[in-house]
């Protein structure tokens, strides 16, 4: 408000100095006074002042401008086609990683770039030189015609290798290749499914599949070789369930339990005002459906959940991993575990490289752990058992060392800060 | 989409600049889908839409990190319904606008908590259908809204509905409130608005600037542009300028912004995840 209240001041002055200016001008040389008296001799230009500030006081001083002022008067002018070069672009040139799968058989890992739109698939002993760029991925698979975009969510069939894409937003497909698959190829099979899908996990038992839509937040479970129109055969959603938008699923189908993480953002299809529900992990009966309450909620500050994104349950030893977004973190709880209980375990700190986690899978057949970290172009692997801050056993890294991403991701809109000077990008 | 943000890129920030400063976390409490944000230079604040807890955070202009918001206009008195997708803030007459389907809702600038709107604009004279994103004009008054899309027919597909030009810009008086008739309608195939996304308005001059994202489902649809009407435009009027040809590399605009002190027009592209700025001194 300092520099509105100083712009009438500004502006006297210059109306002034216009009108001394002008009489200097239109008066001539002969006007002007002998030396000792004070005259105007010289005029400097004002500041330029920033367009909010400008439009805000030609508004107080035009309160009632009519509509048709300034330009808007002129002549119906044609089009122009104004095409240009941008003077400056802002990107992020290196791959972000979303999510990341497993094929034990073939000892490969496999990256969801959300960034460039694709999927990069590298050994799983790989291990980026702290001095290298980056690694070279042994395949990638990218293009229109995979329709991979927004690439967040992915499964791995352990046995086939057959490779489970979930593409939120626009392209609303679960798009499956075979592992080998590489370059601009259509996917072997497509799943329309419904708005902003995510998270994915597969019943192998059941031979289903599950999807969760971040919002209107529901679980969808379809047959696991569902394609293109095919419907849910359950669905699990409303206000009962706590879902809020929701985002990692994982199944545990010998004890007969599904997991969603949520983080918290809600409004309910019947009631009116939305509202901020606390981040969770909610647990449902596996086969739940319609509006069904969760029978355990993992919530409250002890849980030390931010942002929860994919989730990941090692049946064998009965814990339930999550990629802890926002606190660049992961979470080990008990998979009995219900209410606010901290986590048994926690891998977090400098030394551990993690960075807006949103991904991981637990190797139980090599006893690892393996994360994609969106924030820094990376995936680590640790011992499965590990906890605190330690350093990684190997990382793949696809950007210069210390390069954390931009996570620039879906821009929907813009704003410029002029105070700052800075843009303001948000996903 | 995996991450949501806020993240703040210096004017002069190019390929693989890092922000100069992030919002994100629980505390922020935003989500993705953020498909407005709006900075008040003259309050120094940011106005950002939540859409899924049906809200609209404010924050301070230099928050960062997991900085909660200072205001949150939220609950079942604000009349918000379904998807709160857009927004804007007029900073002159301290109002906040929000298109809100059939309706525009107008809420006091500080506005805080579960509070009703002063005005509505909502009635079959509107023509306000599906109204998707809006600008303010605080020195013409008057708003220019998104709105008519063609709705989808049952069994109809958002693209198979896009196929006509049926969007358009509706323009009403800034205090309009109640069931009015629009004073102005820029509508038809020269006009080329297959749907519109975030709309700015340079206000000295009286232009509109609107991204065309082109058909929904269509990862790199044609037809893209950021078009500049005139608020004075009527009818079938085509775009004034229209920058969208292959040397200006976008592949589906959705976000648009202004900076008249370097007279430069700053576009947000989702098909590249980049944002993309043009000396454009024609509109300034």
């Amino acid at each position: 408000m300092l520099r509105t209240k100083q712009f009438p001041r500004v502006s006297i002055a210059a109306a002034v100095l216009a009108a001394v200016t002008a009489c200097v001008i239109f008066a001539g040389p002969s006007q002007l006074k002998p030396s000792g008296y004070p005259q105007l001799v010289a005029t400097q230009p004002l500041p330029e002042m920033s367009g909010e500030i400008c439009l805000e006081m030609a508004s107080l001083q035009e309160p009632k401008a009519p509509l048709r002022t300034a330009s808007a008067n002129a002549n119906r002018a044609p089009t122009s086609d104004a095409d240009r070069s941008p003077l400056r672009i802002i990107h992020d040139t290196y791959p972000t990683y979303s999510a990341i799968g497993v094929d034990t058989n073939s000892n490969e890992i496999f990256l969801q770039d959300e960034n460039l739109f694709g999927i990069k698939v590298f050994n799983r002993t790989d291990n980026t030189p702290p001095g290298a760029a980056f690694t070279e991925p042994k395949r990638i698979l990218g293009g229109l015609l995979t329709k991979l975009e927004f690439n967040c969510g992915l499964y791995i069939d352990p046995k086939s290798g057959d490779i489970y894409s979930v593409n939120n937003d626009t392209v609303d497909r679960l798009t499956v290749f075979p592992r080998e698959a590489k370059g601009n190829v259509k996917a072997m099979r497509e799943l329309h499914t419904p708005h902003r899908a995510y998270g994915i996990a597969v019943d192998e038992e059941a031979q289903e599949l599950y999807l969760t839509i971040e919002h209107p937040p529901e679980v969808d479970v379809y047959r696991k070789t569902a394609s293109g129109e095919d419907k849910p055969i359950r669905t699990l959603k409303g206000d009962n369930t706590g879902l809020a938008d929701a985002h990692g699923i994982a199944i545990d189908p010998k004890n007969g339990w599904m997991f969603v993480s949520n983080h918290g953002s809600a409004s309910s299809p019947t009631k009116k005002g939305g509202r901020f529900d606390p981040p969770s992990i909610t647990v449902y009966p596996l086969k739940a459906t319609g509006d069904t309450a969760p029978i355990r909620t993992i919530a409250g500050p002890k849980t030390q959940l931010n942002w929860p994104a994919h989730t990941f349950l090692d049946r064998e030893h009965g814990e339930l991993y999550v990629a802890n977004d926002a606190g660049d973190s992961i979470l080990v709880f008990r998979e009995t575990d219900n209410g606010d209980v901290a986590p048994t375990r926690m891998l977090k700190g400098p030394q551990t490289s993690l960075k807006n986690p949103t991904s991981l899978f637990v190797d139980t057949k090599n006893d690892e752990l393996l994360v994609s970290n969106m924030g820094n172009h990376s995936a680590t692997v640790y011992r499965r058992t590990a906890t605190g801050d330690v350093v990684p056993l190997r990382t793949i890294r696809s950007a210069p060392r210390g390069k954390q991403a931009d996570m620039i991701g879906n821009p929907g809109a813009a704003a410029y800060d002029s105070k700052r000077e800075e843009i303001l990008v948000p996903n | 989409m995996a991450h949501p943000q806020i993240a703040a890129f210096a004017r002069l920030a190019k390929e693989n600049s890092q922000p100069t400063r992030v919002l994100a976390g629980q505390t922020t409490l935003l989500s993705r889908t953020m498909h407005d944000i709006r900075y008040d230079a003259v309050h120094d604040e940011i106005f950002v839409n939540n859409p899924f807890a049906q809200a609209i955070l404010v924050f301070r202009g230099a928050a960062q990190g997991e900085e909660p918001p200072i205001r949150i206009i939220q609950g079942p008195n604000t009349r918000l319904e379904g998807q709160v997708d857009r927004l804007d803030v007029d900073p002159v007459h301290n109002e906040i606008y929000i298109p809100n389907h059939e309706k525009i809702l107008i809420f006091p600038r500080d506005g805080n908590g579960d509070v009703a709107p002063i005005r509505i604009i909502t009635g079959p004279d509107t023509q306000l259908n599906d109204v998707e994103s809006l600008a303010v004009d605080p020195i013409h008054n008057v708003i220019v809204t998104a709105g008519a899309r063609p709705p989808t027919a049952p069994g109809q597909t958002r693209s198979q509905a896009d196929q006509v030009y049926g969007g358009a810009l509706l323009i009403f008086n800034r205090t309009d409130s109640g069931n009015v008739k629009p004073i102005g309608v820029i509508q038809g195939p020269k006009a080329r608005i297959v749907r519109i996304n975030q709309i700015q308005i340079q206000a000295t001059k009286g232009w509109i600037v609107a991204t065309q994202p082109g058909k929904y489902e269509e990862q790199e649809p044609e037809g893209v542009f950021v078009g500049v009407w005139s608020i004075n435009d009527r009818g079938d009027a085509p775009p004034r300028w229209f920058i969208g040809g292959p040397k200006s590399q976008i592949k589906k605009p959705r976000g648009v912004a202004l900076n008249p002190k370097d007279k430069e027009l700053i576009v947000a592209d989702m098909r590249l995840n980049k944002v993309l700025t043009y000396y454009f001194p024609e509109i300034f």
